[in-house]
């Protein structure tokens, strides 16, 4: 049976993007997309997430604060990195910047764009309520 | 060595300070005057010390912690000599106020909403806050170290990505950095697009600046509303220039790809969104709880605004007038300037009313640039060769004065680039604004500057 079905708690974590990402996750609750019609939620606090969203290359000073978020998620759930500099092929490379927050935080789905566009996001979101609907009804309690 | 120090105090009184910055060689200080910008410039020499000019003008603050973390510069009598941003993956500890009855709670850096990331540290006693210090630089990328060594064109689409919510507006200051140092000057319908796409950044950021502020004071309407119309601003924005947020619409040389194509479209929409905006500005003004919110929330002081240098809608909410479009009038602006709109209080209602007015102001720009480019054609983009020296490109943007200085060297690449934003400019004085007021208000004052921090971080 089911867990999830496609309902998301999404918290949204923000490793030095250039807000630009931002700007079209927040679209996603406007009247166009509203994404609470898809049983999806942003959640204040990680401890109630499925799905934590990342955006930027990550930077030195976020580095601890998205470690601590993601150790606060609940099991299973998967991280989606939203856009090209969380997927590592953004304008900004070396230090004091990493490798892109998703391959960090190694993301389970990956939206590209700069930014990507809601639609895309709510695609990529879609997919992750996918992976993680069939991670709980195979019983299985690890991250994806 | 005493430096500039004096030289940059005086000339504080003359022209308008624009932020500061280091180089291998050399601090500079800028300023801007009616003819452009310039600047207070000293040999660092191999001692790289430099009497703090933030002891005497506190604006530079921020510009001088910045030149003796990243720049290497040492300064006498620096008021605070924490790092701006992380050093070896600690941020610095925040200020606070120890006293009875006097607490500390900490918001940040990761925000419960869709939120760029930063620490509030408050010492609250009961409701009121005492002092608020706000870190930033969780966002820095190293951005201006990363530009050095790039061919000037080559960097204008990294420039057009430092934030997403300023982009035509840094790349329009970028552009006009280059085509000063390639002695290029666009032809008219490249102006008068270049300032339809500037305004309409300025109309999908002040619509989504007024419905946060409302969703600060839990008004839903406001928000919904707001933003609705945000995302009208944005599809029109893709619809006339290809990208939702307008990167590389503008580029050196003209604009980066074809814009204004089906110019009747453009012009039945925004007529359509001009109505509707109004509509939205007469609903929100017109709420009283929204008014009596807004009303002696957050107020910035004229003296503590022209003080700590205050820009944009943030300085013109307490009584300042200054606009770079008419101060130092560039592009379309030479013979399209904009009735610069100003309020007195100094609050969050001041500081919202100013955007209202500027967001009427930007469609009447538009439609009048609209009818002075009729059915002109718009030259494609020009392949500038920017020649080795300085210059300073300065625009006013959503939230104020954006500058980019370019260095460019003899091998025709840049040498260094600085940003000084809006946000950069104004986060000091969102503390200083919420000085005893109670801390549920924040998010509307905060709101009411609704300040970048990719901006301000780089």
């Amino acid at each position: 049976m089911s867990t999830y079905g496609t309902s998301l708690a999404i918290r949204h974590l923000v490793c030095g993007s250039c807000n630009g990402c931002e700007h079209e996750m927040n679209a996603l609750g406007n009247a166009f997309y509203d994404i609470t019609r898809e049983g999806w939620d942003i959640t204040a606090s990680p401890r109630h997430a499925d799905v934590v969203t990342v955006t930027g290359p990550m930077t030195e000073g976020m580095r601890a604060a998205a470690r601590a978020t993601l150790e606060a998620v609940p099991q299973p759930s998967i991280v989606v990195a939203i856009g090209d500099c969380a997927a590592g092929e953004g304008p900004w490379h070396g230090p004091p910047v990493g490798d892109g927050a998703g391959v960090e935080l190694e993301a389970g789905v990956t939206v590209r764009g700069c930014p990507p566009t809601p639609d895309d996001i709510r695609a990529g979101l879609r997919r992750a309520a996918e992976l993680l609907d069939a991670a709980s009804g195979s019983g299985r309690r690890t991250p994806l | 060595m005493i430096g500039i120090h004096d030289a940059v105090v005086e000339e504080c009184a003359t022209g308008v300070p624009l932020g500061a910055y280091a180089g291998a060689d050399a601090a500079n200080y800028l300023f801007l005057r009616a003819s452009g910008a310039y600047a207070h410039s000293h040999p660092l020499g191999s001692e790289r010390r430099l009497r703090a000019v933030s002891a005497t003008v506190p604006l530079f603050s921020w510009d001088e912690r910045e030149m003796a973390q990243d720049w290497d510069v040492r300064f006498d009598g620096l008021p605070d000599e924490r790092p701006l941003h992380a050093r070896d993956g600690v941020m610095p500890a925040a200020h606070v106020v120890h006293g009875e009855g006097v607490m500390q709670f900490v918001v940040g850096p990761v925000h419960a909403g869709i939120i760029e990331p930063g620490r509030f540290t408050f010492s609250s006693g009961g409701e009121t806050i005492v002092h608020l210090d706000a870190q930033l630089g969780y966002a820095h990328r190293g951005v201006e170290r990363a530009l050095g060594g790039l061919l000037p064109l080559d960097a204008a689409r990294k420039v057009a990505r430092i934030c997403g919510g300023c982009s035509a507006s840094r790349s329009f200051a970028y552009a006009r950095a280059i085509e000063a140092l390639a002695d290029f000057a666009p032809e008219q319908p490249v102006d008068l697009a270049r300032l339809i796409l500037a305004e309409l950044e300025r109309i999908y950021n002040h619509l989504a600046d007024l419905a946060a502020s409302a969703a600060g004071a839990a008004y839903v309407v406001g928000f919904t509303r707001g933003m609705t119309l945000k995302e009208r601003v944005m599809r029109l924005c893709h619809a006339t220039a290809g990208h939702r947020l307008l990167f590389d619409a503008i580029a050196p040389g003209g604009l980066g790809r074809p814009v204004l194509e089906d110019r009747p479209g453009f012009a039945a929409e925004l007529a359509a969104l001009e109505r509707d905006v109004n509509a939205y500005l007469g609903t929100l003004f017109g709420n009283a709880s929204m008014i009596s919110r807004w009303e002696r929330a957050g107020i910035l002081s004229q003296s503590t605004a022209k003080f700590h240098g205050a820009v944009g809608p943030a300085l013109r909410g307490s009584g300042g007038l200054h606009d770079v479009r008419t101060f130092a009038p560039y592009g379309a602006y030479r013979w399209l300037p904009p009735v610069v709109a100003s309020a007195t209080s100094g609050d969050s209602l001041a500081r919202c009313a100013v955007k209202r007015d500027e967001l009427r102001e930007s469609f009447s720009l538009i439609v009048r640039a609209l009818s002075a480019l009729g059915e002109s054609a718009i030259a494609p983009q020009r392949s500038l060769q920017a020649q080795p020296g300085i210059a300073y490109g300065v625009v006013e943007g959503p939230r104020g004065t954006e500058c980019v200085a370019v260095h460019v060297d003899n091998d025709g690449k840049l040498e260094r680039v600085h940003v000084i934003a809006a946000s950069y400019r104004n986060w000091p004085l969102v503390t200083l604004a919420m000085k005893g007021n109670i801390v549920p208000d924040f998010p509307l004052v905060n709101k009411s500057f609704n300040l970048c921090y990719a901006c301000a971080d780089r």
